[in-house]
């Protein structure tokens, strides 16, 4: 019909100028949060009990988020199968809302035109949240880096935790870098910037 | 076993039906582009060609190829064909109103390498953007390189 | 022990309620927490995988963990949320699922209220509940979440009348609708005497508190976690609890109605009590480990076309057994019955599956 027509017209060119946006947006790396890494904060903070206790709440129940693009998921997949369990840190709740998940697996390759919705998705998570970059479409585009549809690394749309390089990286990999977001988080602070 | 059909003998009777052009390889026909849409016609209702499995484009340095796999589902049979369009205003008949399977695929050939298909009901970008410049999959593509910060 | 009012306790009435009530609210809340616990395990190992087990000895301290960091989330309310409704909406699913365990003899007299219409008043507020999922997913101004509250209604509505048909059959059978008065009456616990107006009763009240096979209403693949969606941090927290004081009030009132709530030989009742509580949440979550979860049309199809005539038959058998053989010795009347339940269910099965094939042809 001639109005469907017309409407999907205008919606098609909202969603292209918001990629092109988007795209002139993401021109240089959003600078990884390290925050916690501030030597001359350290030394002038004491951690508490109560940044202890929050920590480990945090971190013994980290919920992904049910967004992944590519073939990591199948990766992701199996470690949260029988063999590789990462219920056994708590994770095994994929929460499908970002409302309420604390975590963004990055798994696969960005296009362009997905682009919008993960930094939607990001956006839409509550605080506190962390992102894992997994796998090398994520870290910087993989073999993809030079196309001109992909976008070369996560980090040009959301801030990364933690990078697990690898194509895919094996599950015991993955395990590896949800253990070291858990050692970054322990050491995260309630009066510290992140 | 799905078989193929026999090229040159197919080739004769659309020589006979509609003119000059048809030209048959041991495993491809190769169409005529002005005869495109009658031929396709034809096709689908005297042979009985029912499944439209694919299109696809190849660039070649002088000429666009277009190839199509056409099924007949019912007598199981697989066959090739191939449209030569020039590089230049690539343009070429659309089958989406013969095969409803054609629509989309149509729109990912126009998408990524530029070839116009007439009388396509809506022909226009499908895994891009609409605001992308350029067409890709074409051998001279010179996007912009984003391996870098540029 | 006898929990009844003693004359010489000072402000005899207004203690007795504290105290009963800080013991229910206390007992909810841990049966959560263990709840919980033995859910993700139990399912985990249902899966042949490990549950939680870093947070903690075996992971006991998982739902601690999960508390604290959902209680420290950002709370998001949506621009275009109706802001009363989105407030109010947890709190309105929550506080339901406590009034009903009021009536819940936990002991020989440890129930906060005593009424004498204890069954009506727990289908009346078990609705209740429900509505403050509707509202929750009508708040929150988001697509899915409306979806996934009509759908909440509909199987609602569609089970609410099966499972009084068969608390009806219960009452009938011991004359009185108080509670205390049926945990009474079951020398023999009525699994036995009404093995298929237990049948009902499970399933409805599978489908009452959201659980697989009946949990379409957050199934995650098809509505985005369906009426929680725009909801975080406390609000949420409200939500989620609710969805397992949900269980532990539905293992309850199996327990109370069908197993003899505390009646038990040697331990002290609350210890039965948890037992057979405990007892029931572990097919809950046999079941959903191992089913498959129903499309919303299977579920009401059920409901309407095979849960209510089955449940019309049991109300049928159980008059007939108490106006003409009331006196029937067990041996008889417990194997017949159960019998006669099996028969009625294969027959009805093959009924409704001839005329389905029938209307599909």
């Amino acid at each position: 019909m001639e109005i469907d027509r017309i409407l999907s017209a205008e919606i098609e060119s909202r969603e292209s100028a918001g990629i092109e946006a988007l795209r002139a947006a993401s021109q240089h790396p959003i600078p990884d949060p390290d925050g916690w890494l501030d030597e001359q904060i350290k030394r002038n903070m004491l951690f508490t009990t109560v940044d202890a206790a929050l920590n480990w709440a945090r971190k013994t129940s980290l919920w992904p988020v049910t967004a992944f693009t590519a073939c990591c998921t199948f990766e992701f997949i199996g470690a949260s199968s029988a063999r590789f369990d990462i219920a056994r840190f708590g994770m095994e709740v994929l929460r499908a809302s970002p409302r309420q998940a604390d975590l963004l697996v990055c798994a696969g390759t960005l296009t362009w035109k997905m682009a919008p919705q993960i930094k939607r998705l990001y956006d839409q998570m509550a605080e506190p949240k962390w992102v894992i970059a997994m796998g090398a479409c994520a870290i910087s585009g993989g073999i993809f880096c030079d196309s001109y549809s992909v976008v070369p690394g996560y980090n040009r749309i959301v801030p990364v935790d933690v990078y697990i390089p690898g194509c895919p990286p094996r599950p015991e990999t993955l395990l590896a870098g949800i253990e070291t977001l858990r050692h970054k988080i322990e050491k995260e602070s309630i009066s510290k910037p992140r | 076993m799905t078989t193929t059909i026999d090229y040159k003998d197919l080739a004769v009777r659309l020589q006979e039906q509609f003119g000059e052009g048809f030209t048959a390889s041991t495993d491809c026909l190769e169409v005529p582009p002005n005869l495109v849409a009658k031929a396709a016609e034809y096709i689908k209702n005297m042979l009985d060609f029912n499944y439209f499995d694919m299109v696809t484009a190849a660039d070649y340095p002088d000429r666009f190829e277009l190839i199509y796999r056409l099924q007949s589902l019912s007598h199981n049979v697989l066959a090739t064909f191939k449209v030569i369009c020039s590089r230049e205003n690539p343009s070429v008949p659309s089958l989406a109103n013969l095969w409803l399977g054609a629509s989309l695929q149509e729109r990912e050939i126009y998408d990524l390498f530029g070839i116009e298909f007439s009388g396509h009901p809506n022909l226009k970008r499908i895994v891009l953007w609409d605001d992308f410049e350029g067409y890709p999959l074409r051998k001279d593509f010179k996007g912009k390189v984003y391996g870098t910060a540029n | 022990m006898d929990w009844s009012i003693s004359p010489d306790w000072p402000g005899n009435f207004w203690l007795r309620l504290i105290i009963i009530a800080v013991i229910l609210i206390a007992f909810v809340m841990s049966s959560v927490i263990m709840f919980i616990w033995m859910e993700r395990r139990v399912i985990a190992r249902i899966q042949s995988r490990l549950g939680p087990n870093r947070a903690g000895p075996f992971g006991l301290l998982q739902a601690f963990a999960d508390t604290i960091k959902i209680l420290t989330k950002e709370d998001i309310v949506p621009t275009l949320a109706d802001k009363v409704l989105f407030w109010a909406a947890p709190a309105i699913a929550f506080v339901p699922t406590l009034m009903i365990m009021a009536v819940i003899p936990l002991m020989n007299g440890l129930q906060l209220a005593d009424l004498n219409v204890g069954v009506l008043y727990i289908a009346a507020i078990s609705a209740v509940s429900a509505i403050g999922i509707f509202l929750s997913g009508i708040a929150g101004n988001n697509k899915y979440s409306l979806v996934g509250a009509i759908r909440e209604i509909a199987q609602l509505i569609s089970f609410e009348i099966p499972m009084v048909l068969a608390l009806a059959g219960l009452v009938i059978a011991c004359g009185s609708m108080s509670l205390s008065k049926i945990v009474e009456a079951q020398s023999i616990p009525f699994i036995l005497l009404q093995p298929l107006g237990f049948v009902i009763f499970m399933v409805a009240i599978l489908a009452e508190i959201n659980r697989t096979p009946f949990d379409l209403v957050e199934a995650d693949s098809e509505l985005t976690c369906g009426f929680n969606t725009e909801y975080s941090g406390m609000k949420f927290a409200l939500l989620y609890l609710t969805e397992y004081s949900e269980a532990v009030v539905g293992s309850a009132l199996i327990t109370a109605f069908f197993l003899g709530a505390w009646r038990g030989p040697i331990l002290p009742g609350i210890l039965w009590f948890t037992i057979k509580m405990f007892a029931v949440f572990m097919f809950i979550l046999w079941l959903r480990g191992t089913l498959p979860r129903l499309r919303i049309d299977q579920s009401m199809r059920l409901a309407w076309k095979g849960l209510l005539p089955l449940s019309m038959f049991n109300l049928f058998i159980v008059s007939l057994q108490t106006v003409f053989f009331p006196d029937l010795a067990l041996w008889i009347s417990i194997p017949a019955y159960i019998i006669i339940s099996v028969i009625i269910i294969i027959l009805w099965a093959m009924f409704m599956r001839k005329e389905r094939q029938s209307s599909n042809a």
